[in-house]
């Protein structure tokens, strides 16, 4: 029985677990400061009309 | 401690309140029992009634039911109280929570951990465990339940201000019971093999010791942590 | 004050744990990139396949690192969690559950692993052995803490409730660990359980590079997770809001 597909098999569990571990924060984190940014934004419009 | 009760007083009267209720509410208490009947006997149902097969798997399978049983009756164990304002009274009585915790498991064991030790005997006769490892089998359970009383305390008390603690409950304390599992169907094991099992129950012995000395503080704090 | 004291308390005031954690994440992710590269270029090209084994045993280079991982950080979580029970340091605590889901991920890889391993090498993708079964609770009291914090509407209560739940698992992760093995032996084989210490080192060192290397990558996912749930929980106050408008990092 060839070993190889589960060699492949095993790395390319460990890339895709770990990739992801390491992406999911980053994507985030950038919806995040956008949030924020907006927010900010539509904050600071509000308090020029306002006064 | 001239004007105000003593601890062992108050422990004394906790017990006594908690027992009183628990026994008005018999049937609440009845549920995880018969919960322990009926998934005992589904084990026949399931894997075929062959006395043999249903030897060699009792000591697992009655195990692992008390466990189950006991899980379902620990979300009650908080609850209550906390839900209508007695546990914040308790809290800030000035008795050591740690009493009060300990009160609690105690009832706790008496109501739902003792009644399978009570059981076990029907249970080994559903499960053709042989008779003369019945003793061994009441033994783990006597030295058992109040670990699990002990241990799932602490997780009662870590879920009891959350709406679904009930769930989850079940999924943190299950690691938890994974050494006592092992350690205890496998002295009812030996017993069945003719093995010793000395060994197994010394160590029970020693967990329940360790338990009952280390759980009510992390139950304690659990519970402080719950009530803010 | 010396230095020492002084950085550790700096750590605790949550722009500046940001603006230096942002300084080091370049070079931790380099050393982390640097150590794979190496450790897998040593472990798949140059090291000789098993003798007993055949190739299979590649997938050591990733199983045993992850094992080890998984366990390393859980008694991390533990004491990050007894620092912030104690003491209550917010960013003990901030680290500790941003620590939760990097050793869950972890322990998923070794138990995946470990399967893939089995097959070949015993005929079977699972068998009960002890690290696997180790592995496998470990897992679970992994996903009751993050569970438990993810449970909590409160944050600093949520970490509370969490810490203690991994310290109640790291006093019982030894007896677990114990029972699982004395488990074992009772209704497997010894050749079934893994092989022994004496590595060549053609093998060793591969391995130990391996090892380093993820705990690269714990530090950094750390430090991006961390600063993720810092902007988080912070997004209303004005530190956010400066460095969010000024540098973008």
């Amino acid at each position: 029985m060839s070993h190889t597909p589960f060699i492949v098999g095993s790395y390319l569990i460990a890339l895709v677990l770990l990739g992801w571990c390491a992406l999911a924060p980053v994507l985030q984190s950038n919806k995040l400061k956008r949030f924020i940014l907006s927010r900010q934004l539509f904050t600071e419009e509000k308090d020029a009309s306002d006064s | 401690m001239s004007h105000r009760t003593g601890a062992s007083k108050a422990f004394l009267a906790l017990v006594r309140r908690d027992l009183l209720l628990a026994f008005r509410r018999r049937s609440e208490m009845m549920q995880p029992l018969l919960f322990l009947l009926v998934v005992v006997s589904l084990f026949p149902l399931g894997v075929g009634p062959s006395p043999d097969l249903l030897g060699s798997i009792a000591p697992g399978v009655i195990w692992i039911a008390a466990l189950l049983a006991t899980v379902l009756s620990l979300d009650t164990l908080f609850r209550s109280d906390f839900e209508d304002g007695t546990l914040e009274q308790f809290a800030i009585s000035g008795h050591p929570v740690t009493v009060i915790a300990l009160a609690k498991i105690m009832v706790h064991w008496l109501v739902a951990g003792l009644p399978i030790v009570l059981l076990s005997p029907l249970l080994a006769l559903w499960m053709n465990l042989p008779m003369d490892a019945l003793d061994v089998l009441v033994i783990t359970l006597l030295l058992g339940t109040p670990v699990l009383s002990l241990v799932g305390s602490i997780g009662g008390a870590l879920t009891v201000s959350l709406k679904r603690g009930g769930q989850l409950l079940s999924l943190l304390v299950f690691p938890l019971y994974v050494p006592l599992l092992i350690i205890a169907a496998n002295a009812v094991s030996a017993a069945v093999a003719g093995l010793p099992y000395s060994g197994q129950l010394g160590l029970m012995g020693a967990g329940l010791i360790a338990a009952l000395t280390l759980a009510p503080f992390a139950t304690a704090a659990a519970l402080k942590l719950s009530l803010e | 004050m010396n230095r020492f004291m002084l950085f550790i308390h700096k750590t605790g005031s949550p722009p500046w744990f940001y603006n230096f954690s942002g300084k080091l994440l370049p070079w931790t992710w380099g050393v982390f990139l640097v150590l794979l590269v190496a450790g897998l270029y040593l472990g798949l090209v140059k090291a000789p396949p098993d003798y007993l084994q055949g190739e299979s045993a590649r997938i050591m280079y990733i199983h045993v690192p992850s094992a080890y991982m998984s366990m390393m950080i859980y008694a991390l979580m533990a004491v990050m969690g007894v620092i912030g029970l104690v003491w209550h340091v917010r960013m003990a605590e901030i680290m500790m559950i941003s620590s939760a889901p990097i050793g869950a991920i972890f322990t998923a890889i070794a138990l995946a692993t470990g399967s893939l391993w089995g097959r070949p090498t015993w005929g079977t993708y699972w068998v009960w052995d002890a690290r696997l079964t180790s592995e496998l609770v470990l897992l679970f009291l992994y996903l009751g803490v993050i569970g438990l914090y993810a449970a909590y509407d409160e944050p600093r209560k949520a970490a509370r409730a969490a810490a203690l739940l991994a310290l109640v698992g790291v006093v019982n992760l030894p007896i677990i660990h114990y029972s699982v093995t004395w488990w074992n032996t009772l209704h497997q084989p010894p050749s079934l359980t893994s092989e022994g210490s004496a590595i060549h080192p053609s093998m060793l060192v591969p391995l130990l590079i391996m090892v380093v290397a993820w705990k690269f990558f714990y530090i950094s996912n750390l430090l991006v997770r961390t600063r993720l749930r810092l902007i988080e929980q912070d997004q209303r106050k004005r530190w956010v809001h400066h460095i969010l408008s000024g540098a973008d990092r």
